[in-house]
């Protein structure tokens, strides 16, 4: 079966993608909780978020915002399609995958905000200020685990291997499956 | 037509959503709690509470999963239909237009007349005068045979509830 391939994702959204994945990793699981390391790896992923929200505005086409806005009609009708069994590709990123884009964006920035806190005089050993950093990060963990199931489901649902896409760059689609804009 | 409120696929959606994270939420704490006390050999009542209250809320988001496939089902399914009433209507409209010799521009403009335009709306689409419109209109109507809208919409409708047509496919 031909397929098409279509290039969405450029290097910065990629790079970003990847790196953010190694950041929350790093703190989430390997860093002590109160080293240095950990804060500078915690400055470095909110400098990831901060880059990213400014590529989204004056960004490539499907790195755009306002190529993936958040849209609840998008998302029911994504979630129609997989009821219905209809095959449909989203070549930038799906309703559903918008969502959780801006959850994971917000969450962590919330996890840097926090985390910022605890080091300075004004929060410093507040209780609820760590309870609610720790709660962002399990918050974080339960989203990107969902995150990685829905993009598993998704690819063998539409046929489009979307981890390899966001490691090339390129979408590949089936020839018999419907593109939407 | 609206819908009852529980019959909404977006709030079982969203009602999904939620009890998914809290779902999460309980199994990730039932799951620590587990270890920690199979870790210490005492797994008592309250554990046992926890993992069924668990279990019972995570059985009722798959219960709730399939409604929410079976409404957006139906809901396609309606829309289908609706789409393909709509076309029946728009074949049986043709083949009238047909009957009736209409030129293409009438038929265009019978169209919108149909849709609920008036003159000026139409003159305005079609890039045309208003007394060229009111001209193709009355031709329409002496085709077919009528005397104004209202006489020329109940007769396409006639057809409609008179043909009876079977199920449409």
């Amino acid at each position: 079966m031909p397929a098409r391939t279509h290039k969405v994702w450029d290097p910065l959204v990629r790079v970003f993608h990847w790196s953010l994945v190694a950041g929350f990793t790093a703190n989430a699981f390997l860093t002590e909780d109160d080293s240095p390391l950990h804060e500078l790896v915690g400055y470095a992923v909110a400098g990831l978020i901060a880059l990213r929200i400014l590529w989204g505005l004056v960004g490539t086409r499907y790195a755009r915002f306002s190529s993936f806005p958040p849209s609840p009609s998008g998302a029911m009708e994504q979630l129609s399609d997989i009821a219905n069994g209809r095959k449909r590709v989203h070549l930038g990123h799906t309703p559903l995958g918008a969502l959780m884009i801006y959850n994971l964006l917000l969450t962590i920035l919330a996890i840097g905000a926090t985390g910022y806190m605890m080091t300075t005089d004004a929060f410093w050993g507040l209780g609820w200020v760590e309870d609610l950093h720790e709660t962002l990060v399990l918050w974080a963990e339960f989203s990107i685990v969902a995150h990685v199931g829905a993009v598993i489901w998704e690819s063998r649902r539409t046929g489009v291997n979307l981890p390899r896409a966001m490691v090339s760059g390129v979408k590949t689609v089936p020839e018999e499956i419907k593109i939407e804009a | 037509m609206k819908r009852p409120f529980v019959e909404q696929p977006a709030i079982v959606a969203l009602l999904i959503a939620a009890q998914s994270a809290c779902a999460a939420f309980f199994l990730w704490d039932v799951t620590a709690d587990g270890l920690v006390h199979s870790a210490t050999g005492q797994l008592d009542l309250h554990f046992g509470i926890e993992a069924a209250a668990t279990a019972a809320l995570i059985g009722g988001i798959l219960f709730e999963i399939r409604i929410l496939t079976r409404l957006l089902r139906r809901k396609a399914h309606l829309e289908q239909q609706a789409s393909l009433a709509a076309r029946a209507f728009h074949d049986l409209v043709e083949a009238r237009f047909d009957e009736w010799r209409l030129t293409r521009a009438e038929k265009d403009v019978a169209h919108f007349t149909i849709k609920g335009l008036s003159i000026g709306e139409i003159a305005g689409l079609r890039g045309s005068a208003g007394g060229t419109v009111k001209s193709q209109l009355n031709a329409i109507y002496r085709k077919a045979e009528v005397g104004n809208r209202g006489e020329f919409l109940s007769l396409l409708i006639e057809d409609l509830v008179e043909r009876r047509p079977g199920p449409i496919a």
